[in-house]
């Protein structure tokens, strides 16, 4: 029980952030290397590699040495399915309040 | 008498809730209905490769509902219950991917008018485990009791039949 709320917690603090929530949506579309990532978000390679290390921790994310270049990927295959669920909810939470925002654009003037 | 309690939060808070803010240029009344009106609900809810559909949604205090999802991933459903409804300041509901049952979280949502036509929606969602979940069934379960033993108070009080 104790670790398990540990996992949760490290979750939420990974999550809380809206680079690092970018980082996971990123890899849901597949690996990715650093400087890849890094460029969308226009942070230096330290900063990402820095948001990377707290979702690794979190193991929502794990990296691979190949040659020069580390691969990020989603989390390892045993990664709590709590976590997924957490993450998953997470990204839900944000499109469905930006598709809410576009309803409203585009029901402007109308009566609700 | 007894005394009535608010719903109870049984976890300790603490790092396990998600709170966001957004502020809609649109009048408060506008957003709230969008949380409320099933016909609505399909065109925002859920994922943007989902569609949604409204299977129930009965916006009331303890009302359930649910939403049925169609996607790339397959077919799944949501549901809960309705905690609290107060047009068009603040709607409270659980919130359960049948995916994953008994992992509850509270979703409240919090509507203020911005007073130039915007509206600032602030949400949070606090999690909470499943011992938590069967902490939360037990408390209601005493709550459920209590307001059972307030109500023969107020019959006995009332000097209703007691025999």
């Amino acid at each position: 029980m104790v670790q398990y709320q540990q996992q949760l917690d490290q979750a939420f603090g990974a999550l809380a952030d809206p680079t690092r929530r970018g980082i996971l949506e990123r890899l849901g579309r597949g690996r990715a290397t650093i400087s890849e990532l890094a460029e969308p978000f226009g942070i230096s390679l330290t900063g990402l590699k820095k948001h990377v290390q707290v979702l690794e921790d979190a193991d929502l994310v794990r990296t691979e040495k190949m040659g020069r270049t580390r691969w990020c990927s989603l989390g390892p295959q045993d990664l709590a399915e709590v976590q997924r669920w957490i993450v998953g909810y997470r990204l839900m939470l944000d499109e469905r309040l930006d598709r809410l925002g576009e309803l409203l654009e585009r029901t402007e003037g109308e009566n609700a | 008498m007894t005394q009535q309690q608010a719903p109870i939060h049984v976890a300790t808070e603490g790092d396990r809730e998600i709170v966001t803010e957004r502020v809609f240029d649109a009048p408060r009344e506008r957003v709230f209905q969008a949380f409320v009106d099933p016909e609505l609900i399909p065109q925002w809810w859920g994922r943007r490769a989902d569609t949604t559909t409204v299977d129930k949604m009965d916006v009331r205090e303890g009302g359930e509902w649910r939403f049925v999802t169609d996607g790339p991933d397959g077919n799944t459903a949501f549901r809960g219950v309705y905690r609290a409804v107060q047009p068009p300041e603040r709607l409270e509901q659980t919130f359960e991917w049948e995916g994953m049952p008994g992992h509850i979280v509270v979703e409240t949502a919090t509507f203020e008018d911005l007073g130039d036509g915007r509206t600032k929606v602030s949400t949070r969602s606090l999690f909470h485990t499943t011992e938590e979940r069967d902490g939360m069934l037990a408390s209601g379960m005493e709550i459920g009791l209590s307001e059972s033993y307030e109500r023969l108070d107020e019959l006995l009080a009332a000097g209703g039949p007691v025999d």
